[in-house]
């Protein structure tokens, strides 16, 4: 029956490809708007990625995220490095700067300084240059959505200098790294540099990047370092998190993606729902003739069930290959650096298709279980 | 098919007003209210009668005489307010749903008014439908489906889908569908309503042929006058009343 | 199935299986594009503490590598051009060596004038040795003549007066012999301090001057002329937050590692603790940086090694004294 079933769904390819369409449609607009908003609002959070190394981040009790923080005394550093589990720690500074380009424009940059030993802190990988580099005098690395924002006629940022509080800053070297939520040209130096970059205040010392000892998890450490220093300490994720969920509270993108989220869940609705009605009502003499013939409704409802899948399946298919698609197609524009799918979001797509076709279908099907056999003899 | 659930059931035949034990269909005051606003309508008031197999029954009566329902009752696919079924010794309405539906399927078959084919599968599969919902496999049920409509001349038109056949040869596929199962009862609803004279003869001679058989009933509903000529036996339905029994026409009609 | 011979349909067929298969691309893409969120191991090794110190109390610190006599800044007492330069940076010297010697003309003339005045003293001393001499046989003759009238009272009274006068001339000219002696004590003195010489046994660490440079007592250049210090053993002074300070426990061995290579951990032994505690000077990096903390400095004597030099960072664990496990 479900071959039968297949077979009166195909037949009308008006409304088959109707349904297509509004699952698709559902699937490419919750998925890519959810993607959007997952990889929009992760971008809070790019500061705490582009440190690969770090499993723990110390800062002062009221600094909230990594680019919303507070200095730390000096010696902050060592008494974190006092702190039993804790396998290193390094110096690290976030700060905002101006910086003065060759053409004498005036551009906001947020510093970086690393450790200078162990360079703790920069972003995995270069797009250009080697992380040597840093050890010449005055050197400062940009990353690569930076060089976009601050060389917009497309000159090569390597051997550009910059005037950074007076200082002179050569670029020597180009980050691949994810980009700030504000996309914020960003400039890593030693720590020791960046000291001078950066114009002088009591303290300097933003954060301090921990390693943790093998044997122990980042949690337990963080809360030792938190006893023992007084200090705020966050493990990677929590710091993250924190970078989030500070976007989500102070900006308005949640509401707005949450609003298309749902209305790409109305339209999935609304679509499929009439479209599956109407099939289903051009088709209630055959179904109505069928259940005069013999078949249950059991079977009634296992072939709208049949009908649904294969809409769902190939609907949802097609709105997953769009999204993908788009995020390939795009992945080469600064905007969308680093922009990914996480996982999740085919999976909560996937839950949307199969509630909307679920209403819809229960809406379709009560006309068809409520048809008396004895119609067809009308 | 399976004939198995009623076959050698002598049982209590005179308990429910003495159906014949070879009766296809034994019906016993059979009433049935319909719903209409606040006011109940009695369509049918209280009827009894049987079908015998090996004959074609006419059903024969006016718009609103009650005949549609009386076939539907009597083809077990609406409830009687009152009175009792016999399907060839099952008491039908006894039967749960899914046994009712199963029995259906296994035992009669329709030729509706418009047909009702599924558009879009071929007329091979169309006749083969109840096959298929018995569960056979859909390639050895269009070949039976197949051969019957070797049989009935659309052998040739079994790859086509509805759409591309005339109304006889839809037709044809629809009497096909009710018999490909070989049912114990066919029920046929107006055969004739859309065909001239010259091509309804050439349809009951056709259901003669192929769905008259010893063990089969086959009741057809009808109001043309043109072929009841060709009756067994006519049932005259009249304000939900039986008014006439025989195998000839009232002369007032 | 070939219920619709050689006609595959698109929508059934094709269709479902095109997006089956895009569904997998799809995921394929997705899981192998998905973030590498998972954290590096640091290319560099970072400080870290080892061994038993991993995973027990422990205060960290920053320390700068010293002598072990700390620095000494070799200052000149005089004024002067460099006339010579016995040392270069990395000499051993031994306690007393000249290091280098200041312009001496000056004191060698006032040397030689001592001397001329001791030598003219010492011709006084005999001329007035002889007049003394000669006044005294003349007294004495005078003394032997038994008749008084044979010389007159005045000519005794001359000659007493003659002896006086040569025994009053000697003592003049041995004081003048005294003071030319003092002139040239001085000067040779003075000679001595335009050498400069090493005041104990060590290691020559910097030399700021130059043959031929001034060096000033004045104050006011900032560079010692010369620096050096006992570099065997070296030691390491350790800064320690104040805040952490009472948790050290003090005699306990230090784990040191030179800046930039924290691969090489080196066992430091305890010296001593300084008695005064002092605002944080040595700092991480930059020479602009103020804070108001303040550290416990605590002296560690550094292994004999090749990797440590004097005004080098490190960086330092101590061991923490077992009762400050507990909170206070």
């Amino acid at each position: 029956m479900l071959w039968i079933a297949i077979r009166m769904l195909t037949g009308d390819a008006q409304k088959f490809y109707g349904l297509l369409f509004g699952i698709a449609f559902s699937t490419l607009l919750i998925t890519q708007q959810l993607t959007i908003f997952v990889n929009l609002i992760e971008r809070g959070a790019s500061g705490v990625y582009n440190a690969p190394e770090a499993e723990i981040w110390v800062m002062d009790p009221v600094s909230r995220t990594t680019d919303v923080n507070y200095a730390m005394p000096s010696t902050a550093l060592d008494e974190v490095r006092s702190v039993p589990g804790v396998e290193w720690a390094v110096p690290h500074l976030r700060a905002a700067a101006s910086v003065r380009t060759g053409s004498g424009d005036l551009e906001g940059v947020a510093i970086i300084g690393v450790d200078d030993a162990t360079l703790i802190g920069l972003p995995e990988r270069l797009v250009e240059g080697d992380k040597k580099i840093l050890a010449q005098p005055d050197t400062v690395i940009i990353d690569d959505g930076g060089v976009v924002n601050l060389f917009e006629n497309g000159e090569d940022p390597i051997g550009q200098r910059l005037e950074l509080n007076d200082q002179r800053a050569v670029i020597r070297g180009v980050a691949d790294s994810i980009p700030s939520f504000t996309s914020q040209v960003t400039l890593y130096t030693k720590y020791s540099q960046a000291l001078n970059f950066v114009p002088g205040t009591r303290n300097r010392l933003t954060f301090v990047l921990a390693g943790v000892s093998e044997g122990l998890t980042a949690d337990e450490v963080a809360a030792r370092i938190e006893e023992q220093t007084g200090l705020k300490a966050e493990t990677r994720e929590e710091f993250a998190d924190a970078g989030v969920n500070f976007i989500i509270e102070n900006t308005g993108i949640p509401t707005n993606f949450g609003i298309t989220v749902v209305l790409g869940f109305v339209v999935g609705v609304a679509i499929v729902g009439l479209t599956f009605s109407l099939f289903i009502r051009d088709n209630i003499k055959q179904f109505g003739a069928l259940k005069a013939i013999g078949v249950t409704n059991a079977k009634i409802v296992r072939m709208v069930g049949a009908q649904a899948a294969l809409v769902g399946t190939v609907g949802y298919a097609l709105g997953v290959i769009g999204t993908v698609a788009f995020i390939y197609a795009f992945s080469g524009n600064p905007f969308f650096k680093g922009f990914y799918i996480p996982w999740q979001i085919p999976l909560i797509s996937l839950v949307s298709v199969i509630i909307i076709l679920a209403i819809t279908g229960f809406i379709a099907l009560r006309s068809v279980l409520s048809t008396e056999p004895a119609a067809v003899f009308r | 098919m399976s004939t198995g659930q009623d076959s050698g059931t002598p049982m209590d035949t005179s308990a429910i007003g003495g159906c014949a034990p070879e009766a296809a269909i034994c019906a016993r005051g059979i009433v049935r209210d319909f719903e209409s606003g606040q006011t109940t309508i009695r369509v049918l008031h209280g009827i009894d009668t049987d079908i015998k197999p090996g004959e074609m029954t006419y059903v024969v009566g006016e718009s609103g005489s009650g005949k549609t329902t009386l076939i539907s009752i009597m083809c077990g696919i609406l409830w009687p307010t009152e009175g009792e079924v016999r399907v060839f010794g099952t008491d039908i309405y006894s039967l749960s749903d899914s046994e009712l539906v199963n029995f259906r399927l296994n035992n009669i078959g329709f030729i509706f008014q418009q047909y009702n084919l599924i558009p879009s599968i071929d007329a091979a599969a169309n006749a083969a439908v109840p096959l298929i919902a018995q569960g056979m496999e859909i390639e050895e049920a269009r070949e039976k489906a197949k051969v019957l409509l070797d049989k009935l001349n659309i052998g040739d038109q079994a790859d086509k889908l509805p759409s591309q056949l005339s109304g006889g040869q839809q037709q044809r596929v629809a009497i096909a569908r009710a018999l490909v199962h070989e049912p114990r009862l066919v029920v046929c609803d107006e055969p004739t309503a859309a065909l001239d004279a010259n091509s309804g003869r050439r349809v009951m001679d056709l259901l003669r042929e192929v769905a008259v058989a010893k063990d089969r009933a086959c009741i057809i509903v009808t109001h043309d006058n043109r072929i009841f000529d060709l009756a067994d036996r006519i049932l005259v339905l009249e304000d939900g009343e039986v008014t006439h029994d025989g195998t000839e026409m009232p002369e007032d009609h | 199935m070939s219920i619709l011979p050689k006609n595959v349909s698109f929508s059934r067929q094709v269709l479902p299986i095109l997006a089956v298969i895009g569904l997998v691309v799809a995921a394929l893409y997705i899981f192998t594009d998905l973030p590498d969120r998972s954290t590096s191991e640091p290319e560099q090794q970072p400080p870290k503490a080892t061994g038993d110190l991993a995973n027990s109390p422990r205060v960290a610190g920053t320390g700068l590598v010293e002598p072990s006599s700390e620095i000494i800044d070799i200052g000149s007492a005089l004024s002067g051009l460099v006339t010579d330069l016995r040392v270069r940076p990395g000499d051993r010297v031994e306690k007393g060596q000249p290091l280098f010697l200041v312009d001496d003309r000056a004191a060698r003339a006032r040397l030689a004038e001592a001397n001329a005045a001791i030598s003219e003293a010492r011709a006084a001393i005999a001329e007035a040795q002889a007049a003394q001499r000669t006044a005294s046989q003349q007294l004495a003759l005078y003394d032997n003549l038994d008749d008084p009238a044979a010389v007159s009272r005045a000519e005794v009274i001359r000659a007493e007066g003659d002896a006086t006068a040569a025994q009053t001339r000697l003592e003049l000219a041995r004081a003048r012999l005294s003071a030319a002696q003092a002139q040239a004590g001085s000067a040779r003195t003075e000679l001595g301090r335009l050498t400069v010489r090493a005041p104990i046994t060590g290691e020559i660490l910097a030399v700021n001057i130059r043959l031929g440079e001034f060096v000033s007592t004045q104050g006011g250049s900032s560079d010692p002329f010369i620096q050096m210090g006992e570099t065997t053993p070296l030691h390491v002074r350790v800064d320690v937050d104040e805040n952490e300070a009472v948790r050290v426990k003090l005699g306990a061995d230090a784990i040191v590692s030179p800046r930039g290579a924290a691969d090489i951990r080196a066992n430091a032994k305890f010296v001593r603790a300084e008695p005064l505690v002092v605002p944080k000077r040595q700092l991480t990096n930059s020479a602009a940086e103020r804070v108001d903390v303040r550290v416990l400095q605590i002296i560690y004597a550094l292994p004999q090694s090749d990797v440590f030099r004097v005004g080098q960072q490190v960086d330092a664990f101590i061991p923490a004294a077992e009762a400050a496990g507990e909170e206070e």
